[in-house]
């Protein structure tokens, strides 16, 4: 393990050097003559530098792939074509044997895998950086899923963050203008944290059934406490149609608009009501039933908003939509946006910005991936705005959807589904 | 009144000039007073002409205009004592949250201009040139959206009622769960099946977000009446003149609104409309069955729901209270008891399928 820890620490920063040397030498050697990088040498050592990275974080897993996917998710900081290359790093691994899985559950649950299943699939469903899933049978005769954290992930990561924290030092020492990587760092850690505690994943699973207790057409599978703990999760098993297979759900008689407009309805209800959302809403996480029912699966990564950022975001929504430029502003600082200068008119640049980017030139309620890319490259061009994470991750979660919605052929119009998918309701009465 | 049937987009959205803009709470809101110091309502012009002039048509056509029963509207709950009863006792939040809701509620009127309008003269039998419904898309629900939402920098329905609320109750702070409650329970069944597929679902999905809408609209007089009569009490209220004035421009503003949609309606009701499959169907048989399928829906279940859930949350907030058990007391002894009337008024349609 000790051998492993110093390999990976050396490949870390053998390849951090490289991406840095990549950047340096060629800059160092234009100031000689007088000259700089010109827009096309950057663009290409970009791409270079993020195929590097990419290299690596796919020999490596574990926690370079979480830290690729963040870098993926933060257009604000990072240019286009880091991003999209970064975007190909995708988190199936391949799983480990059964023997292991059995020692693990075993060790956890604190009792042979035969005197709580009946059986238990040898093969796993799914696998990612951080765990894998099984299924099995109860010996009550239920049907589970069990997902199953790999052995020495955590020192693994520990490891790893501890290199990167390293290698993100050096690079600010000799930077003179470092990209802001170790903010970056740090909230990966948190996120890390969480999705390693499948304790917190069952409360977070458990909070937002809550939350539609009494909604049929949401499903979160129920959580089996007596065999769960820290690194076993068991789970109601819950199938359903994949979220953005449009024939499919035609197929079994729904209509894709109104299964968008009841994820729209869920998430909304998730993010701008209760302050508290699953915030990964990748097609690998959804599922509908041949009911229309909404199924939402895995809830480590779960947030919770500051009071009245919900309220905030509808305002800069709203905003949005009338142009309202004073108002814009006065949402984007309720949000926490910042301009170091304390120049507002930098909000209203963005916002044109981005509303240009739209589909129909103006905003309809539907944050689409162009529109979140334009604000997040307008806010990297622009030195002078700061962008709050929660706001990254939220704008994050709904160009996702939106993404699911032109799968299906629809929009993910958010103010749409917060007054109900119709006429807006009318006053409480 | 103005015989001129048709307009221009321009037109209907046009205003008279104003002698004194309206400021609500530092904001720039539509609308504005004349030399004599009366409010005038924003893209009236030839907008209050227009309607009047379609309606006298359809009226000399030989035409009802539709009428939503008043009696139909649900009050508001807590009513207007029982509101003063909670502000006298330092228990704000109840109506601080209502008042933020319905000032969302206003700003989603925006969303009319998105209603996708189908060709007309591909569904409708009769002409419609020189009707309220040739002008739906240009100028009726752009006017009305701007009117509910505001448009750019000038405030609409939205920011009036914000502003109602920061200066009657002192810039309160706003309850977090004020989405939550806006949001509030959906219904077990989804979108209500179509009432008549025959007629394709662009037309009686446009229809049916109109019929919604001059519902929502004819039963905001209620809430008009009960902001009025809370906002503009000076014992509860730190700004009554100024609260209870904007609420009265509000309700200046909408009355446009009841009109142009009541007579689109019945203009399609005095109409045959074709069904997708070549044949024909009575206008006023899918106009009463949609006004009765919403009337229904608004009158019977849904405020009962409602209640129940803002019973839950006002005890919550009167523990707030002094003396939370008194306040109960005095708080139901306020109670005013309504129960929907028995029939809708639209039921001939339905009896008749």
């Amino acid at each position: 393990m000790r051998l492993t820890r110093i390999v990976r620490s050396l490949q870390i920063g053998w390849t951090a050097a490289r991406v840095w040397g990549m950047y340096k030498i060629p800059y160092w050697l234009k100031k000689l003559r007088g000259r700089e990088l010109s827009e096309s040498e950057l663009s290409a050592i970009h791409e270079r530098a993020a195929q590097k990275t990419l290299d690596l974080a796919l020999g490596l897993r574990g926690v370079m792939i979480k830290m690729c996917q963040a870098v993926a998710t933060r257009a604000d900081i990072f240019p286009p074509e880091i991003i999209d290359k970064l975007k190909q790093c995708h988190d199936a691994v391949p799983p480990k044997g059964f023997e292991i899985v059995r020692e693990i559950v075993e060790s956890e649950l604190g009792k042979s895998m035969d005197a709580v299943f009946s059986s238990f699939e040898p093969e796993a469903m799914a696998s990612a950086s951080l765990a894998q899933v099984h299924r099995a049978r109860l010996v009550d005769g239920r049907e589970v899923a069990v997902k199953v954290q790999y052995p020495d992930i955590e020192t693994i990561i520990r490891t790893d963050l501890a290199n990167m924290r390293r290698v993100c030092r050096v690079y600010e020492f000799f930077d003179p203008r470092p990209l802001p990587l170790l903010p970056l760092l740090v909230e990966l850690t948190r996120h890390l944290g969480m999705e390693l505690d499948f304790v917190r994943e069952a409360d977070c699973a458990d909070r937002v059934r809550e939350l539609f207790v009494d909604d049929p057409q949401v499903k979160i599978p129920v959580i089996h406490r007596e065999w769960s703990t820290r690194r076993v999760l068991t789970m109601e098993l819950v199938g359903g149609i994949k979220i953005t297979e449009k024939r499919k759900i035609e197929a079994v008689g729904l209509v894709p608009a109104e299964v968008l407009q009841n994820l729209m309805y869920i998430y909304v209800r998730m993010i701008l009501a209760a302050g508290f959302f699953q915030a990964d809403p990748h097609p690998g996480n959804l599922f509908v039933s041949p009911k229309g029912q909404i199924v939402v699966l895995d809830f480590g990564l779960s947030k919770e908003l500051p009071e009245g950022f919900g309220l905030g975001l509808f305002e800069l929504m709203f905003s949005l939509m009338t142009f309202n430029e004073s108002a814009m502003v006065r949402a984007f600082e309720e949000l926490g946006f910042r301009s170091k200068t304390g120049d507002t008119t930098t909000f209203v640049a963005i916002a044109r910005r981005m509303v240009n980017r739209s589909d129909t030139g103006a905003f309809e309620g539907e944050l689409t991936e162009d529109m979140t890319d334009e604000l997040f490259e307008a806010i990297r061009e622009d030195p002078v705005a700061e962008v709050p994470s929660d706001f990254v991750l939220v704008a994050r979660v709904f160009s996702l959807l939106s993404g699911i919605a032109h799968s299906l052929g629809s929009r993910a119009n958010i103010l749409q589904a917060m007054s109900g998918g119709g006429p807006a309701p009318g006053p409480e009465s | 009144m103005s015989d001129a049937l048709v307009y221009t987009p321009e037109q209907l959205l046009s205003s008279e000039a104003a002698a004194e803009p309206l400021i609500a709470n530092g904001v720039r809101c539509h609308g504005g007073f004349d030399v004599d110091g009366q409010y005038r309502s924003p893209r009236t012009l030839c907008r209050a002409p227009a309607i009047e002039a379609w309606q006298a048509q359809l009226s000399q056509d030989g035409h009802p205009l539709l009428e939503v029963p008043s009696r139909a509207m649900p009050p508001q709950y807590p009513n207007a004592a029982q509101a003063k009863l909670l502000l006298r006792h330092g228990v704000r939040e109840p109506l601080v949250r209502s008042l933020t809701i319905i000032s969302i509620v206003e700003g989603f009127g925006a969303m009319i201009r998105d209603v996708q309008v189908p060709d007309l003269g591909e569904v409708l039998v009769e002409p419609f040139a020189g009707t309220a419904l040739a002008h739906l898309q240009s100028g009726l629900f752009e006017a009305h959206a701007r009117d509910e939402s505001g448009y750019r920098d000038e405030g609409g329905h939205k920011q009036m009622w914000e502003a109602a609320r920061d200066a009657a109750l002192e810039n309160p702070h706003i309850p977090g769960d004020v989405l939550m409650r806006l949001m509030g329970r959906r219904g077990q069944g989804g979108r209500p099946a179509p009432l008549f597929p025959e007629i394709g679902q662009p037309l009686e999905r446009m229809l049916g977000f109109m019929a919604n809408v001059l519902v929502v609209e004819v039963f905001a007089e209620e809430t008009f009446r009960w902001g009025m009569d809370i906002l503009s009490d000076p014992d509860v209220s730190a700004a009554a003149e100024i609260a209870g004035g904007m609420v009265s421009h509000i309700q200046a503003d909408e009355k446009p609104h009841v009109e142009y949609l009541r007579t689109a309606l019945s203009e399609v009701s005095a109409r045959t409309i074709k069904t997708v499959e070549g044949g024909t169907l009575p206008g006023k048989q899918v106009i009463d069955s949609l006004m009765h399928r919403i009337l229904e829906q608004t009158t019977r279940a849904r405020p009962a729901d409602q209640r129940d859930d803002l019973r839950e949350n006002l005890a919550e907030s009167m523990r707030t209270a002094t003396n939370p058990s008194a306040l109960q007391d005095d708080f139901d002894a306020l109670e005013t008891h309504w129960a929907p009337p028995a029939r809708t008024g639209f039921e001939a349609a339905e009896d008749a399928a």
